[in-house]
């Protein structure tokens, strides 16, 4: 249902916006001036190696960390902090935050699906809580979106129950669930055995290719190649390339990236193109 | 020296009793325990550094020294302070501030242990700060700290013998008393040696039972 | 409270000390001797001690005490009141320290003793040069918890009539009239004692991190 819904925005309006975000961690500076536009409708895929920033700037944009300085916009509106005139930060209410952020859905490394709730538990808690659906309603829906990820039959299973790779699919069952204007995956796939990844990348070819917009950190530079619209390349907390796959993987190759991608290749880990 | 058994009948009415305000002072002591420990280490979590300083401060104090010490404060001290408690109230609100100590870590060790992922997962979805204390923390919490509460609780069985101690008539008390009236005193003690044996494996046995009932509400290995 | 009184305090003070660190040692032989039983194979020696840590784990040390204390001279044992603390304290802390020992035992790695099998360590040379090593080392916090355990339940002595930091302060909070002064006073001698085992006990597993599995 989500995807054919018309986008508040026109395209022309990026889903997201960073502009000269930074971040420090005590001494260190993990992000260092970030500016990137994500194409709304698309999939752009952040990579590079660890400790380059990429999970931090993602999870800037989910505001679950907080810039330093810069501002980050969803579909034009500020999210965490409204930039003034003259440039100055200032901090939204908590009420407005959580608006902004409701149209954002989150995939974690780590799945986080909450142990003491079933999969539809899982999927249906923000509906109730949040939305304020009626229980039946929400289970409905929340029964749609399980299909979608190819996990109805499992929806009364508990997550200790179900395995990395349905664990996932229920996560992304659960930010599908409030109709996110954009979805943000943090390294979906990295604590998944190679042989459960497979299924929740084509779930996430699948969601590509209905039109959703996407934000994905990921290793996966095979995945990366093929549904990225986008490839941003961060390295030492800076954006170091951003362009299309072609760009980026055809020759010649920026150096850095393709100190990179060699170890991948050493690793036979992926086909480019 | 052996216990009369039929006598022992004859007296069944106050090991009856005895029975009862054992049962009761332990399950009351212990439900106001647990949640008065839980408001402790809610404030301690979420409340001013002052608060959790002081709250600090006197849970060291409780896990610091014996329970008999305490109950004597409050039960031979407490009327030099205007504070003049029967036994029984005596003995239920100092078992009660006791136990909290104790459970305020359980429930302190319980947040810890709850993943910060889980809570970023309900921030992202949008549920508020009440929302995700209430439908995420709490019940997640309840499960992780539940074999050591289950442990609490049969630690607080044994405590209620103490309350004799100052005339609580519970059973150490009465079980007591009959055994010296009949001057079979190490049969009577045997006795109830036995009862609060079989007392604390019941309670371990559905302690472990309702644990392994829970085990699917645990995380899921990743 | 006058010097003299304060003096009669700390002197009870030091014998609760006594007392219970000779339990805990007397305890802890007995507790390595009942987890041996309760690890063997031999369902003669595992029975008994699964019993023993059973009951005096399932019932309260009061009424172990009393029951002790009266059953000593009852079989025509005829000792001092303190020796009779001294067996209590020492057989009921002796059943949480074999069950303590028992989870070092158990949480030293597999693969270490596979180690140990194969540069062809004897298995007494694996008890006594890897599992027991680590498993004590493993143990330590649990120990030193279980010495605060003891230092508190030592009070329980007073009810049999030795004469220690607790019985101390009843018998000059009667005297004196004065509860409030002599109880806060005791209370505050078991702080500082369970406060400095506590911090020793921190120390120690500081100074053992190095050499920790």
């Amino acid at each position: 249902m989500s995807s054919t819904r018309p986008s508040p925005a026109t395209d022309d309006i990026p889903a997201v916006t960073v502009k000269g975000v930074t971040k420090r961690f005590g001494d260190t500076e993990v992000l260092q001036g970030i500016d990137l536009s994500v194409p709304t409708g698309a999939t752009t895929c952040l990579i590079g190696p660890s400790g380059s920033g990429k999970s931090t700037l993602l999870r800037c944009i989910a505001f679950l960390e907080e810039a330093t300085t810069g501002t980050i916009l969803i579909h034009g509106d500020p999210l965490g902090f409204a930039e003034g005139p003259n440039g100055q930060r200032s901090r939204l209410s908590p009420q407005k935050i959580r608006a902004v952020r409701s149209r954002i859905g989150m995939v974690f490394q780590q799945f986080n699906l909450w142990p003491h709730m079933t999969a539809l538990g899982n999927v249906c808690e923000a509906l109730v809580t949040v939305r304020k659906m009626k229980r039946s309603e929400a289970e409905d829906l929340g029964m749609a979106q399980l299909s979608r990820v190819g996990l109805e039959n499992r929806a009364g299973h508990y997550p200790s129950e179900l395995s990395g790779g349905q664990q996932q699919r229920v996560a992304i069952a659960r930010a599908l669930a409030l109709d996110p204007e954009i979805l943000l995956f943090d390294e979906p796939t990295a604590s998944l055995d190679p042989e459960l990844t497979g299924e929740v990348l084509n779930v996430m070819r699948d969601l590509a290719d209905s039109g959703m917009t996407l934000l994905v950190v990921t290793h996966e530079i095979g995945f990366a190649a093929t549904v990225g619209r986008r490839i941003a390349f961060l390295d030492h907390g800076k954006l170091l390339l951003n362009g299309t796959p072609q760009e980026l993987f055809g020759e010649p190759r920026h150096p850095r990236l393709g100190q990179f991608l060699e170890t991948y290749l050493d690793r036979g880990a992926a086909t480019l193109l | 020296m052996t216990l009369d058994f039929g006598l022992m009948l004859d007296k069944m009415p106050e090991i009856l009793s005895g029975l009862w305000v054992t049962l009761w002072m332990w399950v009351v002591s212990t439900i106001l325990g647990a949640a008065l420990g839980f408001l402790v280490a809610t404030a301690r979590r979420y409340g001013p550094a002052a608060v959790n300083w002081f709250l600090k401060l006197c849970v060291e104090i409780l896990r610091g020294t014996p329970f008999l010490v305490q109950l004597f404060l409050l039960y031979f001290g407490g009327p030099f302070v205007g504070l003049r408690l029967e036994p029984v109230p005596a003995g239920l609100i100092g078992l009660t501030i006791y136990a909290s100590a104790y459970f305020s870590e359980i429930f302190r060790a319980g947040f810890q242990a709850v993943p910060r992922g889980h809570v970023e997962a309900a921030e992202c979805v949008g549920l508020s700060r009440t929302q995700i204390l209430r439908r995420i923390i709490a019940p997640e919490m309840t499960m992780l700290v539940l074999p050591q509460c289950v442990n609490m609780a049969i630690i607080l069985i044994k405590e209620t013998a103490i309350l004799s101690i100052i005339t609580v008539p519970e059973m150490t008390m009465v079980i007591g008393a009959i055994g010296s009236q009949q001057y079979a005193f190490v049969d009577a003690m045997f006795l109830l040696a036995i009862f609060y044996w079989v007392l604390v494996e019941i309670c371990g046995f559905l302690g472990r039972l309702a644990e392994a009932r829970l085990s699917k509400f645990r995380f899921a290995v990743s | 409270m006058s010097f003299r009184l304060f003096e009669l305090m700390l002197w009870a003070a030091g014998y609760t000390v006594v007392l219970s660190a000779i339990s805990i040692a007397i305890g802890l032989i007995i507790g390595l001797l009942v987890c041996a039983a309760k690890l063997s194979s031999a369902r003669a020696l595992s029975l008994p001690a699964t019993l023993f840590i059973s009951f005096f784990r399932g019932v309260p040390l009061l009424v172990q005490l009393l029951l002790i204390y009266n059953l000593l001279p009852a079989v025509g044992i005829m000792v001092p009141s303190v020796v009779a603390a001294v067996v209590g304290l020492s057989l009921c802390t002796a059943a949480y320290q074999a069950e303590n020992l028992r989870g070092g035992f158990n949480s030293v790695p597999r693969g270490l003793i596979e180690a140990a099998d194969m540069v062809g360590l004897s298995p007494w040379q694996q008890l006594t040069r890897i599992r027991a090593p680590i498993a004590l080392r493993l143990t330590l916090p649990a120990l030193v918890n279980e010495a605060i355990l003891i230092l508190k339940a030592s009070s329980l002595v007073s009810v049999v009539g030795v004469i220690e930091l607790t019985r101390m302060a009843q018998n000059l909070a009667a005297s004196t009239y004065k509860p409030l002064l002599f109880y806060a006073v005791a209370g505050g001698f078991y702080l500082v004692i369970c406060w400095t085992v506590a911090g020793g006990g921190a120390l120690a597993e500081r100074l053992t991190k190095a050499g920790r599995a």
